[in-house]
């Protein structure tokens, strides 16, 4: 089989990743589809899909996720976004300063920051809470009440990687070029016109880059959970990642967890083609294969 | 001497502000580091500690806790962790995502792939959970370094591989074109100069695949149970030990265990912020 | 030294004929230049011989062996590109010497080549720095010393001079006359700008829209040339070209269009036929008075000892070369002079010239 010289030196270069995609993709997705399929004994079945359709506990984990994720992609695409165009119009000798302090959270483990936020918002002995009393406002339980437990999370969420949306905003702001801001304010365009059509189309890329990046790691969303409230009060902090989770691992329902993972599989390539459909995200992301 | 304008000063405040709100937490674990329980279940908190004490980073013996709950206690752990986010790193990025996305840029063109690679990227921990667990069983690599490691390709190689797509098409093709002229092998090509050019993004992946072995918590918790020198515990797993074991919550060592483990990533993060910044944006800002 | 032999050469991107059936003969050490403009295939050419690209259908000779397939290495050409494309992280010793430590040469042998190289070239002092380091004419010379340094067959040139400023520009090409001649290497040069062809070639072939449409020396093609195109754009300012019909007058030939009607004494056609008139603007008079064309001056331009002024006859233009400075202003009446034995003439639906319509 004579393969044409480029084909063959491609393969050669890719025959590291199509050994590691062999390993560590097929033959996983073949076991995720064998263990869905079956039940403990090892008969074919769709059970754990049918217990999945009535399943309540699924259910609160994908109402749960859904808030999560639009929660925390908007206080991070809020502050992220903001805190870039503060930085960008701040004109002084403490911008690489701030700059690299908006940047540390990003570092720090997400195991880490969970136990420090359980902490902080302690009812008890936390500074939030005293704060709070301090302006005169009432104590609040936020790691024990059903209604504030999610939105905690989401908030030490945010308090993470909102800079990583800061990060890529920050990046796009500073390439769009002086020249077109000089020619908006020739054109007599005031600071907030030239914002929108200025500012805005040029950066509409990057956005949508830092939107889906945002999206992927705000859908893994595991540790923070784990580590903050395990799932509680209830099962009103329960994700997805976090119940699969648990019935694999915790209750060695292994089957019923398979499907869920399939189950989250589904959801993700749902959500990327959807975005993929209606964005060329490929050209913003250095890959111009439309420049042929 | 220009007067500042009043926008301005609001911007100052606000970003001062801001910086409050990110360094908060910080600053919280530190002076929580210093403290002994008195002074961390009280009220009203205790803001500036009264005294400096290093107590919970060193002493094997802390004020009523065990040697594992200090800082240093976690030094089996970093070991592993170490050695785990190292050997994945590297092998993810120049073994795998190097040559893949440099084959990907030149030679395998096709937009399938590149999607591909993309989708893999984004595929959260929790759907192969399960699937990695029977893999490292069958392979009789569970709670090892290499089992760990392992599995942290999955996570580290198709996002390496996807920034170095972008870092490789930046590569001007007449400095290819003058090399294969020249006589170079398309792999001598490769090694010898395309790879040379693209450092700024190797430098990205390997610092963003290292933070991110670094931190992981999923795989570590159900691939590992013990540490160095039985196990492969990583170092999240020594802080979520604190949660399991001590319900009492050794929390001014935990917070003393929580800074030393950060340290290296900040520091790192710091040093190197000027890669990461342009890793993350990837070619997203068209230059 | 070899000549190259390019036979029915023929050059597809997808649907797109970028080279249709092209013939060519280079003898060893010529000074042979491709010239065209943009899209004409003179790259995609030069890139065939390289063997950067692959060939569609047709065949390519180096010397005397049919090089089809062959990698650029097995060929032994060196190449110089427009950006000179020297690598970024290698300073410009090793620059040089890669071609010859791929080749397996020895260190002390390398270092003796390089520096007898870079000293032919004036750039010995520069072996210890790197390419953003130095001048855009330093890096040309460079990249040349690069490609000289392993003796090739053949030596292309992809506009190599585009990139330098209009001084460096003129120093450079007669720097790269007289290493071609010391040198003595069969040489292929790619350009867009005719002057540069005119100057430094020995043979040029023009091309327009993967077809070449003429080879000859410069000026065989400068007085001499085979269509409407090539007589449009080689030489500058550009032939006056006007469009008309040749019919007879008489017991002769007139050149008529809707603003003028041109004797032609001895010239014959075969028979009535539209036609395209060309004529240089250094063969054309201009004057306020006396016999000619009458037209309005519409514009002038002065280059210092010779001057341009273009009339305005009617609807056709031409543009006319003077010593000196000219009387004329914009909006005087003037009078063009021609002589029709300078003048040539092109079918005009082929674009191919007439023969023996100038005598």
């Amino acid at each position: 089989m004579r393969l044409s010289k480029t084909l063959r030196v491609g393969l050669v270069l890719a025959l590291p990743i199509i050994v590691y995609f062999l390993i560590f993709f097929i033959y996983p997705i073949a076991l995720l589809f064998d263990e869905a399929f079956t039940t403990a004994g090892g008969v074919l079945t769709l059970a754990n899909f049918q217990r999945m359709l009535n399943d309540p506990v699924l259910q609160t984990s994908l109402q749960n996720t859904f808030f999560y994720f639009i929660g925390s992609l908007g206080l991070e695409f809020f502050v992220g976004f903001g805190v870039a165009v503060l930085l960008y119009n701040y004109v002084g000798r403490l911008k690489a300063l701030f700059r690299t302090l908006i940047f540390i959270p990003l570092m720090v483990s997400p195991v880490v920051i969970g136990l420090v936020w359980v902490l902080l918002l302690n009812n008890q002995y936390g500074p939030i809470d005293y704060f709070l009393r301090v302006l005169g406002l009432p104590s609040m339980n936020f790691l024990g009440s059903l209604s504030l437990a999610l939105p905690s999370i989401i908030v030490a969420n945010g308090w993470e990687y909102s800079p990583f949306v800061f990060l890529i905003i920050y990046a796009g702001l500073i390439t769009v070029p002086q020249q077109l801001y000089e020619a908006a304010a020739v054109d007599g365009m005031s600071r907030f016109q030239a914002f929108r059509y200025v500012t805005f189309p040029s950066i509409r890329g990057v956005m949508l880059v830092a939107f889906l990046l945002d999206a992927i790691g705000v859908l893994k969303g595991f540790d923070l959970i784990y580590v903050i409230t395990s799932g509680g009060p209830g099962y009103s902090t329960y994700l997805l990642s976090f119940y699969a989770y648990k019935e694999a691992f915790v209750y060695f329902q292994t089957n019923y967890a398979a499907a869920l993972s399939l189950l989250f599989l589904a959801i993700i390539a749902a959500f990327v083609t959807m975005v993929l459909k209606f964005t060329p995200v490929e050209e913003y992301l250095g890959i111009r294969r439309a420049k042929q | 001497m220009k007067r500042p304008s009043v926008l301005a000063s609001i911007v100052f405040i606000l970003l001062a502000l801001v910086s409050l709100f990110y360094l908060f937490p910080l600053y919280w674990t530190l002076v929580t580091s210093f403290k002994f329980d008195d002074q961390i279940f009280t009220y009203p908190p205790v803001f500036l500690p009264s005294s400096i004490d290093f107590a919970n980073f060193f002493q094997s013996s802390a004020v009523a806790h065990a040697t594992s709950q200090t800082a240093i206690g976690s030094i089996p752990w970093m070991i592993d962790s170490t050695v785990v986010a190292i050997t994945a790193t590297l092998v993810s990025t120049f073994l795998i995502a190097a040559p893949a996305a440099y084959s990907l840029v030149r030679f395998l063109r096709n937009v399938w792939l590149g999607r591909l690679i993309l989708f893999m990227t984004m595929i959260p921990e929790v759907v192969f959970m399960v699937p990695f667990f029977t893999l490292d069983a069958q392979l009789n690599l569970l709670n090892s370094w290499w089992g760990l490691a392992l599995v942290y390709l999955s996570l580290t190689a198709p996002f390496a591989t996807w920034l170095m797509m972008g870092f490789f098409n930046d590569v001007p093709k007449t400095v290819e074109e003058a090399a294969e002229i020249d006589g170079l092998s398309p792999y001598q090509i490769f090694y010898r100069i395309s790879l040379r050019l693209v450092t700024p993004g190797l430098v990205a992946a390997v610092l963003l695949s290292f933070i991110f072995c670094w931190n992981e918590l999923l795989y570590a918790l159900i691939l590992t149970y013990s540490p160095y020198p039985t196990g492969a515990e990583t170092v999240p797993l020594f802080i979520t030990s604190f949660l399991i074991t001590d319900k009492s919550f050794a929390w001014g060592g935990l917070a003393a265990a929580g800074i030393f483990i950060m340290l290296p990533t900040i520091i790192m993060g710091i040093f190197a912020q000027k890669y990461l910044a342009r890793g993350l944006t990837l070619g997203a800002v068209k230059g | 030294m070899s000549e190259v032999v390019v036979e029915d050469l023929t050059k597809k991107f997808g649907g797109n004929t970028v080279l249709d059936h092209v013939s060519l003969k280079i003898s060893a050490k010529e000074y042979f230049v491709l010239l065209g403009p943009s899209g004409s295939g003179k790259t995609t050419l030069l890139r065939l011989i390289a063997g950067l690209e692959e060939i569609t259908s047709g065949s390519i000779f180096i010397g005397d062996r049919k090089v089809n397939g062959m990698s650029p290495k097995e060929r032994n050409v060196a190449m110089v590109f427009q950006n000179y494309a020297l690598y970024p992280h290698m300073n410009v010793f090793d620059n040089i010497a890669l071609p010859l430590r791929v080749r397996g040469m020895t260190k002390d042998a390398t270092a003796r080549k390089v520096k007898e190289v870079a000293e032919t070239l004036h750039i010995h002092s520069l072996l210890e720095k790197k390419p953003k380091q130095i001048s855009g004419g330093e890096q040309q010379r460079v990249a040349l010393a690069r490609a000289l340094v392993r003796d090739p067959t053949v030596f292309l040139l992809d506009e190599p001079l585009s990139n330098l400023d209009a001084k460096l520009r003129v120093e450079a090409r007669a720097f790269l006359k007289k290493l071609q001649k010391e040198v003595g290497i069969t040489t292929i040069f790619v350009t867009h700008d005719q002057a540069e062809a005119t100057t430094m070639a020995t043979r040029i072939a023009v091309l327009n829209r993967g077809n070449i449409t003429q080879v000859d020396d410069p000026y065989m093609l400068y007085s001499r040339p085979n269509d409407v195109f090539t007589a449009g754009f080689v030489g500058s300012p550009s032939m006056n070209l006007v469009r008309g019909v040749a019919r007879r007058s008489g017991e002769g030939w007139e050149f008529h269009n809707d603003d003028l009607d041109l004797k032609l004494g001895g010239t014959a056609f075969d028979r009535e036929r539209e036609v395209t008139l060309g004529v240089r603007p250094e063969q054309l008079t201009v004057s306020k008075g006396g016999g000619g064309l009458a037209g309005v001056v519409s514009n002038v331009e002065l280059l210092g000892s010779v001057s341009y002024v273009t009339v305005n006859v009617g609807k056709t233009s031409f543009t006319v070369q003077l010593t000196g400075r000219p009387e004329l202003e914009i909006g005087d009446r003037a009078m063009v002079g021609l002589r029709p034995e300078t003048v040539l003439f092109f079918d005009e639906s082929s674009g191919e010239r007439i023969e023996g319509s100038a005598t």
